[in-house]
């Protein structure tokens, strides 16, 4: 319902990171966390439709769901969630804090540049 | 030649940015600010009603009314005693940041002790937008089933309280108390569950109490939870 607004807000970041960076963008890498009220399908397509209007209409909008990631407050354990199972699977305790899965994340960018430094990782 | 920039940055967005600033705005007021959530009829309006009539004498309260159309519930908070500013969404299906800014212009912040924001009744959408309150609530009510937390979890996972309200009609319906704890154990834990009913009054005092416990805590570090597009607390 505001994945627009998130896709706009992850545009101005790519713009200033590429300011910054300069050359061509080739993808860009998203994550959007399973309890961040996002919905993944249309962050995607509002993405894909902003990326149309950017300086780089050709870039690759790359995007993966992350799931809900908690640290258990008993015994320190970290969990990713499946489903509704809440509970530390070492201690079984209910009380957790997230680490991971609450928010919508700008991962990398992939650029193309005329400088010599070449990163193949990834 | 290609290469990969690693960034790994939360996304802020614009109504982030406008909920820290009203979050500034409460904080310098010394207002604590409420943020009410549930689905349509679950009954904010009245609860906002009898906190009026109960605690209007202890407080200066003062309501953001969202609505998508008409002004019945900003007339009849009114009507209870607490000075109300409509917001009509019209399509809108939650409120953000910037219109809850533009309606506290209506109040002089300074000069009131709680501010509640009754939200579009919906319990999808507003709990993606932060209004920089001090306190989230849900209400949730007997006659719409006991499994909500387990059908809306972000929402009910951002709420620092729990209201279930209509606890009068628990013996009407098929609706469970135990399982709408064990539904709500599952979303967080230690979550505070008020059981009341705005019909009878019964349990009310409860609620009044949290209110006042809440506006006492006032000046300690009182935010909890996460929320969407907010990075999660650092750990400990």
């Amino acid at each position: 319902m505001h994945e627009i607004s998130l896709a706009q807000a992850i545009w101005g970041q790519v713009e200033a990171e590429m300011a910054r960076l300069g050359g061509r963008l080739l993808a860009l890498d998203v994550a959007v966390g399973a309890f961040s009220g996002a919905d993944p399908e249309t962050l995607e397509f509002a993405l894909g439709l902003l990326a149309g209007r950017s300086d780089w209409p050709d870039a690759q909008v790359r995007l993966r769901t992350e799931p809900l990631a908690l640290a258990c407050r008993g015994c320190g354990a970290e969990f990713d969630v499946a489903g509704m199972a809440l509970a530390c699977p070492s201690c079984g305790s209910m009380d957790a804090d997230p680490v991971r899965g609450t928010e919508v994340r700008l991962e990398s960018l992939d650029v193309e540049t005329d400088g010599a430094e070449a990163d193949t990782s990834g | 030649m290609p290469k990969r920039i690693r960034l790994d940055k939360s996304i802020i967005t614009e109504n982030d940015r406008l909920a820290a600033g009203l979050a500034r705005r409460y904080d310098a007021a010394g207002v604590l600010a409420v943020n009410l959530m549930s689905s349509p009829g679950s009954g904010k309006t009245t609860l906002l009603e009898e906190t009026a009539r109960a605690l209007g004498g202890r407080f200066r309260m003062a309501c953001i009314e969202g609505d998508l159309a008409t002004d019945h519930d900003a007339r009849r908070i009114e009507a209870a005693g607490m000075p109300c500013q409509l917001i009509n969404t019209g399509g809108g299906c939650h409120l953000n940041a910037g219109q809850v800014g533009r309606a506290l212009d209506a109040f002089r912040l300074e000069d009131l002790d709680v501010l509640f924001i009754e939200n579009v009744g919906n319990l999808v959408c507003p709990a993606a937008f932060d209004l920089g309150e001090h306190r989230r609530v849900v209400v949730s009510s007997t006659p719409e089933g006991d499994d909500k937390p387990a059908k809306y979890p972000v929402a009910f996972r951002l709420a620092d309280c729990v209201v279930l309200n209509k606890i009068d009609l628990v013996g009407a319906t098929d609706f469970s108390v135990e399982a709408f704890r064990r539904y709500l154990a599952g979303v967080k834990a230690d979550l505070p569950i008020l059981e009341l009913s705005c019909k009878t009054g019964e349990g009310l005092a409860g609620w009044f109490q949290w209110v006042t416990d809440a506006r006492d805590a006032l000046g300690r570090p009182a935010r909890s939870g996460t929320r969407p597009g907010r990075p999660a607390p650092a750990k400990k």
